[in-house]
């Protein structure tokens, strides 16, 4: 059994004959259980890796491992909604489901299948053409989770949804998420809804990888700092990797990637999720953040620069007396190694099933639960590292 | 703790079964989705052979008796008008219909079967669930041409019943375009090779209509290619005479007819321009170089092994497109 849901070295994928590459030296690694969110501008190449992951296209270069094998292997345990949801119109919602069990004769699960339709009150024997935008993504969702899949990909998942069926759909994936450690990648435009739901982020830009790894990690590792430009001294920023830097009048926001000790006139806070996409979607030529690849070796994006390595005990962004870890000398999704930078006075506390299924505080959604608190003032710093 | 546990399905262990189970179920799932094309080409075979049924059995006797009454009158003139507008003319048609039916395939296959499919993104969803796409290809052209072979040998059979006993009331013989195509397999071979290529086109143009319309186009012209060369798909017979025209026997398939000029076949020489008396006539065919005549023809013995060589053709092109198919289908996909 593997722990890496999904994995792509040097992923490309180009269609037609002409230079036009859909995503290009894609590299990143999913463990398995995760919820990720995959994330980026229109015509960066999401549905391209989803299908690419999901066995609906043969990659043009690299490759791509799904559940620890080739996507066509894999084609039984992965659940696969397109963007648009098709669906045969002729057939009825309960046809539709028998076409579900027909061709999963091993795996399908025709009660969830059937508790997701009938929770939006669909007539089964509703044609589908008969239905509206939403009604379909329901019956497509009942689909992929009624043959049960340890992956599972989703495409814009929630876009024709009203929010009261998108909050009862994404409450059923992420208690599915939570009973059956099924492992969810899905792509959206709207951030702010996966930073509930989500503990792994992909953020796919012009043609490949900008950002991949844990959420907390990915927030802990990057700050915004905010001073009067006058009181900057020239090249301070130098030290850090900055991401995004704009001057306002005569005060300059930075969202810069620490690489030592952060100055406190420069008054650190940590990003939000948005704050982070945004700015790395505004500026594509900052360097992206991917993990390394496991064992060493060197980044697998060479347009990163390697970090300077930290000098004796410094501070994380926001934090001001932790030490931090040998930052980044693992690869920053692995399960095992622990955070390598820990924000000050944020308690992060994640409650996960264990692989008996036994202790799963059921939130509101039905999912392991996150929560963060962060006190005020200078605090103190709780290094509090996940359970695996 | 005991929620979670209870709440947890468990996971069916995969048993020897499940190949059956899963081949039954992705025919399920073919005939789900094309059974209203499946009800319509049911239909159309029904209708097909019970009008021949009809034609035979009611309106052929009724021809023939109307032959013969007139035979026992003076007047000739109603034996062609009887033949053909009763009973010849619905036969022709059939003929055609039946040795034609390959446009409707091409068109459903390019069109219905597999490039709908591939263009509102419905392959994909087959694909998504536990079926490669290689079997998912396998299982839709199994299923047509379960279905088309099953119809088109029908339609065939009761084309030969129907055909045989009253062919003398038929305008066409055996070498007619349509009643050549459906009295043997070369129209379910016609049939088959419609649906490789509308499978073919589909996945080229990954569009219903544009593979609809091409696919059926480029069938037609195939047709008509083999119809122009339906002649030369087997050595005919040729007859010579050195003293008087020679025609093609009854019943045979003329293919070409003229004088021999030294020798050789000459068909563009005017030899019936040659006019007069006997010596005036000879002169003429000597100035012109005749030195006799010639027929060739394929004798109604060679029926079959034409027919066949038109059908290994088909086959080979339908292997051929089916090969491709795959090969692109396997290519695009993981």
């Amino acid at each position: 059994m593997t722990d890496t849901a999904m994995a792509a070295t040097a992923l490309g994928k180009r269609f037609g004959r002409r230079d036009s590459w859909a995503l290009r030296a894609c590299a990143f690694r999913l463990p398995v259980g995760r919820v990720c969110a995959v994330v980026g501008p229109n015509g960066a190449g999401k549905s391209t890796l989803l299908a690419l992951a999901a066995g609906l296209l043969a990659p043009t270069e690299g490759s791509v491992t799904v559940l620890g094998t080739d996507p066509a292997s894999a084609r039984a345990r992965v659940g696969y909604v397109a963007q648009d949801k098709p669906l045969y119109p002729q057939l009825t919602v309960a046809e539709t489901l028998l076409v579900g069990a027909d061709l999963n004769p091993a795996r399908w699960d025709a009660a969830t299948a059937e508790r997701i339709v009938s929770a939006g009150e669909l007539d089964p024997k509703a044609r589908i053409r008969t239905l509206s935008g939403g009604q379909r993504t329901r019956v497509a969702l009942a689909l992929a989770l009624g043959k049960r899949p340890e992956l599972l990909l989703l495409d814009e998942p929630m876009a024709d949804l009203d929010p009261l069926a998108r909050h009862e759909l994404m409450g059923t994936l992420m208690a599915q998420a939570a009973q059956h450690g099924t492992t969810i990648v899905m792509s959206s435009h709207v951030v702010a809804e996966l930073e509930d739901s989500c503990d792994h982020l992909l953020l796919i830009g012009g043609g490949g990888v900008r950002l991949a790894g844990e959420i907390d990690e990915l927030l802990a590792a990057h700050a915004r700092v905010s001073a009067p430009a006058d009181s900057l001294e020239a090249g301070a920023l130098d030290a850090h990797t900055v991401v995004e830097s704009r001057v306002t009048g005569r005060q300059l926001t930075a969202l810069l990637r620490p690489s030592g000790p952060v100055a406190d006139h420069w008054r650190p806070t940590a990003p939000s999720l948005e704050d982070l996409v945004l700015a790395y979607l505004r500026n594509p030529q900052a360097a992206p953040l991917t993990p390394r690849p496991p064992g060493g070796g060197r980044r697998m994006n060479p347009t990163d620069t390697p970090r300077p390595p930290p000098r004796g005990p410094g501070c994380c962004p926001g934090c001001c007396a932790c030490t931090v870890p040998d930052w980044p000398s693992g690869p920053l999704s692995s399960p095992s190694s622990p955070s390598p930078c820990w924000r000050c006075g944020a308690r992060s506390v994640t409650r996960r099933p264990t692989a008996g299924g036994s202790t799963a505080p059921a939130s509101r959604t039905g999912r392991a639960v996150t929560t963060r608190t962060r006190s005020s003032g200078t605090g103190t710093c709780t290094r509090t590292p996940r359970s695996p | 703790m005991t929620a979670v546990a209870t709440a947890r399905v468990p996971r069916r262990p995969e048993v020897a079964g499940d190949a059956t189970g899963a081949r039954w179920g992705v025919a399920r799932t073919v005939l789900r989705l094309h059974r209203a094309a499946l009800l319509v080409w049911g239909l159309a075979v029904l209708g097909l052979t019970g009008w021949l049924v009809w034609l035979t059995e009611v309106t052929a006797d009724e021809a023939r008796a109307k032959q013969e009454a007139c035979d026992r009158s003076t007047r000739d003139w109603c034996d062609m008008s009887v033949g053909v507008l009763g009973y010849s003319a619905p036969m022709d048609g059939i003929a055609a219909l039946t040795a034609n039916a390959f446009v409707a395939v091409a068109a459903f296959a390019g069109g219905a079967l597999i490039g709908r499919e591939l263009e509102n993104g419905t392959a994909r969803l087959a694909w998504s669930q536990g079926i490669t796409p290689a079997r998912w290809l396998t299982a839709k052209l199994a299923g047509a041409a379960l279905a088309v072979t099953l119809g088109v040998t029908a339609s065939v059979l009761v084309f030969r019943w129907a055909w045989k006993p009253n062919r003398v009331l038929i305008g066409t013989d055996w070498m007619g375009d349509g009643v050549f195509v459906a009295l043997g397999p070369a129209a379910v071979a016609y049939a088959l090779c419609a649906l490789a290529l509308g499978t073919l086109t589909a996945l080229l143009t990954r569009r219903g209509l544009p593979a609809l319309a091409v696919s059926a186009t480029l069938t037609w012209l195939l047709a008509q290619v083999l119809v122009h060369f339906r002649t030369s798909l087997w050595p005919a017979r040729t007859r010579t005479s050195a003293t008087e025209e020679v025609h093609a026997p009854d019943r045979a398939w003329q293919v070409d007819q003229g004088a021999l000029v030294h020798g050789s076949p000459a068909p563009r020489v005017n030899h019936w321009g040659c006019d007069g008396t006997a010596g005036e006539t000879r002169r003429c065919l000597d100035d012109l170089g005749v030195t006799g005549y010639y027929a060739t023809y394929h004798p109604e013995s060679h029926f079959w092994p034409l027919h066949l060589v038109e059908t290994g053709i088909l086959l080979a092109v339908a292997a051929a497109a089916t090969a491709v198919s795959f090969r692109l289908l396997r290519h695009r996909t993981a």
